[in-house]
């Protein structure tokens, strides 16, 4: 079109809109230009411009050029100052992911290999997973295909970095012109710039990992509030209430009240009586004990109390009082007093084992074999008391513990997959299993039966868990979900989504309300039970989440992954609280002692780990700023023979169940 | 640019029935392949994972595939993990062992053992943190191994809570027991109530949390005491029969043992008076350092090649005194023959061209100086000789005697018999004048020593003749061949031997001395050096086979 005509018709449009004088400047504009008859802007004779221009193209056909201006970013980061170098380093990782991006997405495959393993060396110790999961994509559609490279590609990574820093980043790359790179971090990273100094390289634990555009939502939903206390009215409020002499009387007027509730079942049980009569003598010798336990225990800052949001279910009075009894029995541990542990070794599971689980009193261990099976021994029955105490030996020929010939065990069939974990109820009379073929069972122990068969996730549920009062359980799976469900229903409450990759291991919070789920992505959540919302995001691990536990005080959480760490979380404000390392391997299972003074990890590096908590929550407390002092540390490692460590348990008495495959050592 | 290489996707396709695959369209799959599979073994690794196990199995790429709504592949359901082998000739190509399998074996092969049943062993892995021994844990070394390589423990030093070195707590007994010992010990009295004591020391239970004190109590008084020559020996005495006693276990303090041990052996000055004959303590010492090694050179491989160097040390050390360099040969000689051959042996001759100025008695005047040279002579002597004689024994004797022979074998025997006790006198002679020295003190001893030089040799003329065979391929050793000094017996002896063995000894002899022709060399070697103050070492019965 002709210049002339273009400018008329600007004019007349501007006129229609009543921009008389925007329209009149114009018209003088041109006239005066046709006059000089100067272009206004010059496309050939200013040399920025085409430099620029020509930067522009030269970069659309060349893939070369990514590998150039990379390698000069890099050479220029590792030799800049040392107090910004980390900082600057950074932003390599983003700048090196996307440039390989980049140039599988334009389709130079064979470049974008080359560049990959050529500067793969740099990001190896922190990102390895990441790397390795990348490494696979070859072409453009997998880009679209992976979720992780759609995510990435999508999301701009959140980087925290100095003014100072900034600037001089800012000056190189306008310097050196490398408008290449200065697209790709203009595309895809976020600064957020801060006056003052760098930051010291140790404490940038989200620098770790590259989560994507949640970050953000995660920064935001960390700010919500939860309520990690206790329950009001537990079992640990009322022993500690009852611990004095008043007990007697209160357990009394207790026992009355559940007895005016349930008048049918207290006709029925006449000789009731008589056993509480007993029990209550037992109580008071059990007194001493309990005021030391109480008197120990009020030094600590109370944890608070909260109302549940579930409908609990109602415990019998005989379970209250056994569990009473126990935890009036309860051995104190602390870094001093370590506790006894009794191991059970699975033997001849020919590399079938996938999960063991072990009853909360001890007594009861499952094995969810792959061959779709499930095993579960009475250790009381094969001469083995609940405590733990070793009473002879395993006698197969006694009639009254081998009820299925020669088996000391009852076997549970039913499942069409491998087992992948297993669950007992508090009281032990229930097992829930999850397998590979997408359901959940629930068997009873007491009719060695299939009860129910729960049907929801669309792929291998990798974790069922109980609540801690029975009733509901937690399962999560391959589907990127995890699910709450009751005992009574075929379907599930609530479904939980927003994990980026499977679900591996869920935990319940002692006081129900919340459960927590670790995930292939990386990072621990925690859900609000009663809302199905995501309360808190814990980024820190590098890999893979393999195990979860809850301090019995709920305030503190721990999980343990595929590397061999394990880390310990404070839930209110989501922060790591110290890394434990010492683990060379899978931390397969971890348990608080029941007074949450020791942390028990058991790993496939066949041992078993115990450490010190007390210490390190209390200098927390004591002294935020010390933080290189407080970490947790390893009290004393329990080697097996070659056993890897597949389930731990502390019972309520402080005795730690250990349970594991023997696996011969490779020939 | 694909780790699969295009001709793979070529062959799969072959495989499964597309033979007209263009070569870009297997270019262009390559990749996709290669990602598919990486794929499968991220899936695959979650299922080995969730089994907690951390090798992959084809059950976990079945399980992965599974969850990729793709059939698995059939016909790899081991549970085992496979065993891959290394293709010769490439780095790293790996193919699975698949065997042909003939059918009919197969079928007429008995079935396999059932397999046995899952059961659950309990036992305790620690008792209130600590780790009981028992079969089913770990045994104690796996636990210190890691130990050692426990950096990020070490690393926060200052939460480490350090461990007060346990007390030891010894019961009022055995602390009145220790006392009594070290107060005999100290007595410097030989008395019947110290033997006493050294028999209790080597015999009784239960002393074994002595053991430190005690080791502590010697060093302290050997280093104190090296003035006090029968404190030392009561000393040595203790440390025979703590060794000696069965019941205490006294590896671990062998190295504080060791150094007072082996300063009886070799220091330059023990007891301080004249009349105190620390040549006995010397001697002793050697015996006690030689059981020593005896008994836990096995254990503590490094044991004797230290001592032996300590001593050689000494003894090549011309600034040493001769006392010093007494010891250290009893200390060798002590150590077994094998010591001496290899480490006095070939120093003996450049060691006596030190020692003869010493021993010619004319040039000195120190009485007790040439006195302790031929104290140490006569300790080489009797080292070399020892030696030479052991490895003359190991000549077999004659393999299979004709009756004949046996006959005339046991009018040999008859003969050694006599020339035996005259071995063994004349050895007492040997040692006598020295002995005789002590007492005599006078310029005398010197001629009585040449008197046993000279004696012995009158009556063993001949037996220095039964080495001629030997040493037949040395001449020049031959300076004294037979002559009429010999008797008549044993001439037709000679005659006899020589006739009746010609034939069946002839090849032995040959082997034998070509075998040991290094021993006859060193006995000729011995012979130069000492004169014939060697021969009462050569043993009686082989130099009969000799004749």
């Amino acid at each position: 079109m002709d210049p002339e005509q273009i400018n008329e018709f600007v004019v007349g449009y501007l006129k229609k809109k009543g921009f008389s004088s925007a329209a009149k400047d114009l018209e003088d504009f041109h006239h005066q230009n046709n006059g000089s008859s100067l272009s206004p802007i010059d496309y050939h004779n200013d040399p920025e411009l085409t430099k620029l221009i020509r930067s522009f193209s030269q970069q659309e056909d060349d893939p070369t050029r990514y590998r150039e201006c990379y390698s000069k970013l890099r050479s220029w980061a590792y030799n800049s100052l040392d107090l910004y170098k980390h900082e600057l380093l950074r932003v390599m990782y983003p700048v090196f992911i996307h440039c390989y991006m980049d140039l599988v997405g334009k389709g130079h495959t064979q470049e974008a290999r080359a560049f990959f393993n050529s500067f793969r060396k740099d990001h190896e110790m922190v990102h390895l997973r990441d790397l390795q999961k990348l490494e696979g994509v070859l072409a453009p559609s997998h880009l679209e295909e992976m979720e992780f490279a759609r995510s990435l590609r999508k999301s701009k990574v959140n980087i925290k970095i100095c003014q100072y820093s900034y600037d001089l980043l800012l000056q190189y790359l306008h310097r050196t012109e490398s408008t290449l790179m200065l697209g790709i971090i203009n595309e895809h990273i976020n600064f957020q710039v801060y006056s003052g100094q760098p930051t010291s390289s140790s404490d940038d634990i989200e620098a770790v990992t590259i989560v994507g555009s949640f970050q953000d939502t995660a920064n935001h939903i960390n700010q919500k509030e939860i309520q990690w206390g206790l329950l009001e009215d537990s079992l640990e409020d009322r022993l500690e209430k009852t611990g004095g002499l008043l007990s007697d009387s209160e357990k009394g007027q207790g026992e009355s009240k559940d007895d005016a509730d349930d008048s049918k079942k207290r006709s029925t049980e006449t000789g009731k009586q008589g056993s509480s009569i007993k029990k209550l003598k037992k109580d008071k010798a059990g007194n001493a004990t309990a005021k030391v336990a109480r008197l120990e225990t009020s030094t600590v800052p109370p944890t608070p109390r909260v109302k549940p949001e579930l409908a609990l279910p109602v415990m019998s009075t005989d379970v209250e009082q056994s569990i009473l009894e126990d935890l009036r029995n309860r051995v104190q541990l602390s870094s001093v007093a370590m506790p006894s542990v009794s191991f059970y070794t699975f033997v001849n599971t020919h590399n079938g084992l996938n999960c063991a689980s072990i009853s909360h009193d001890g007594s009861l261990v499952a094995g969810g074999f792959s061959d779709s099976s499930i095993k579960v021994w009475d250790m009381a029955k094969i001469g083995q008391t609940g405590s733990g105490a070793l009473q002879g030996e395993n006698d197969t020929n006694d009639p009254t513990i081998a009820p299925n010939g020669r088996r000391n065990y009852t076997l549970l069939l039913g499942h069409s997959g491998p087992v992948y974990s297993a669950t007992f109820s508090p009281p032990g009379d229930f097992v829930l299993s999850s397998s590979a073929d997408t359901t959940i069972r629930l068997w009873s122990t007491q009719l060695n039966a299939n009860l129910v068969c729960y049907k929801g996730h669309n792929y291998p549920v990798w974790d069922v868990q109980f609540s801690p009062f029975g009733h509901y359980f937690a399962s999560c799976s391959h589907d990127r979900t995890a699910r709450i469900w009751s005992m009574d229903r075929i379907q599930p409450l609530r479904i939980m989504a927003g994990h980026l990759s499977d679900v591996d291991c869920v935990q319940w919070h002692p006081n129900c309300n919340y459960i927590a789920t670790g995930s292939s992505d990386k990072t621990v959540r925690l859900w609000d039970v009663q809302t199905g919302e995501c309360v808190r995001i814990f980024i820190g691990h590098r890999s893979m989440v393999l195990s979860l536990a809850m301090s019995p005080d709920g305030r503190y959480m721990s999980s343990g992954d595929e590397d061999g760490t394990i880390m310990m979380w404070d839930l209110s404000t989501a922060r790591c609280i110290t890394p434990l390392m010492g683990h060379n391997s899978c931390v397969w299972s971890l348990a608080y002692s029941g007074e949450g003074s020791l942390l028990a990890s058991g790993s496939a590096d066949c041992t078993v780990k115990l450490w010190d908590v007390t210490s390190s929550t209390k200098s927390t407390k004591a002294e935020e700023k010390n933080v290189s002092s407080n970490r947790l540390r390893s009290l004393r490692t329990f080697p097996t023979k070659s056993t890897p460590v597949h389930a731990l348990r502390f019972s309520r008495r402080n005795l730690l169940f250990a349970a594991g495959a023997i696996s011969k050592p490779a020939s | 640019m694909s780790i699969v290489p295009k001709e793979t996707v070529e062959v799969i396709a072959q495989s499964i029935g597309i033979t007209n695959l263009l070569p870009e369209a297997a270019l262009m799959l390559a990749p996709d392949v290669e990602y598919r599979v990486r794929e499968i073994m991220q899936e695959a690794i979650k299922c080995m994972r969730h089994s907690k196990r951390t090798t992959l199995t084809a059950s976990d790429v079945d399980g992965a595939l599974n969850l990729r709504n793709v059939e698995p592949i059939y016909g790899f359901a081991s549970g085992a993990p496979f065993r891959f082998r290394k293709a010769i000739g490439h780095r790293d190509l790996f193919y699975t062992d698949d065997r042909e399998v003939d059918f009919k074996e197969v079928i007429e092969a008995p079935l396999p053992k059932a397999p046995l049943d899952t059961e659950i062993v309990c036992h305790w892995l620690a008792i209130e943190g600590v780790q009981p021994a028992i079969p089913e844990n770990a045994p104690l070394e796996v636990i210190r191994a890691p130990a050692e390589n426990k950096p990020h423990e070490q690393k926060d030093g200052p939460l480490i809570d350090i461990r007060l070195p346990v007390k030891h707590v010894l019961s009022r007994e055995l602390q009145l027991y220790f006392q009594k010992i070290a107060e005999l010990a100290m007595s410097k009295s030989n008395s019947a109530l110290f033997k006493e004591a050294l028999v209790s020391l080597a015999s009784d239970s239960g002393l074994h949390p002595l053991v430190p004190y005690f080791t502590n109590f010697i060093a302290d008084e050997v280093s104190r005491g090296l003035n006090d020559f029968q404190l030392l020996f009561n000393l040595m005495h203790t440390v025979r029969s703590i060794l000696q006693n069965p019941h205490i276990h006294i590896e671990p303090y062998l190295h504080q043992l060791m150094p007072s041990v082996v300063t009886c052996l070799v220091s330059r000055k023990l007891g301080n008076r004249f009349a105190d004959n620390h040549w006995e303590l010397r001697d002793f010492t050697a015996n006690l350092v030689a059981l020593i090694c005896k008994r836990y050179g096995t254990v503590y491989i490094t044991l004797q090649s230290r001592l032996t160097k300590t001593l050689i040390n000494a003894l090549l050390d011309p600034k040493k005194a001769l006392t010093q360099h007494y010891g250290a040969i009893q200390g060798l000689a002590a150590l077994g023959h094998n010591v001496v051959r290899l480490l006095i042996v070939p120093n003996l001759e450049p060691y006596l061209r030190l020692l003869e100025p010493e021993l010619a008695a004319e040039k000195q005047k120190n009485q007790a100086k040439s006195y302790e040279a031929w104290r140490v002579y006569g300790a080489l002597l009797r080292a070399t000789g020892l030696c030479i004689h052991d490895r003359l024994k190991i000549f077999p004797l004659s393999p299979s005697p004709s009756p004949s022979f046996l006959h005339k074998g046991k009018g040999k025997i008859i003969n050694t018999e006599p020339q035996k006790r005259k071995l063994s006198v004349d050895s007492s002679e040997n040692r006598s004048p020295q002995k005789r020295l002590i007492t005599k003190d006078g310029p005398d001893g010197v001629q009585s020593q040449d008197h046993t030089g000279v004696a012995p040799m009158q009556v063993d003329n001949p037996v220095e003749n039964d080495n001629q065979p030997q040493n037949s391929a040395q001449p020049s050793s031959s300076e004294q061949t037979s002559d009429a000094n010999e008797s008549e017996s044993r001439n037709g002896m000679v005659k006899e031997s020589g006739r009746g063995r010609a034939i069946t000894m002839k090849a032995i002899l040959d082997q034998i001395w070509k075998d040991d022709l290094d021993s006859g060399r060193l006995l000729v070697k011995l012979h130069e050096l000492y004169g014939d103050k060697i021969l009462p070492f050569i043993p009686s019965t082989e130099m009969s086979v000799f004749l």
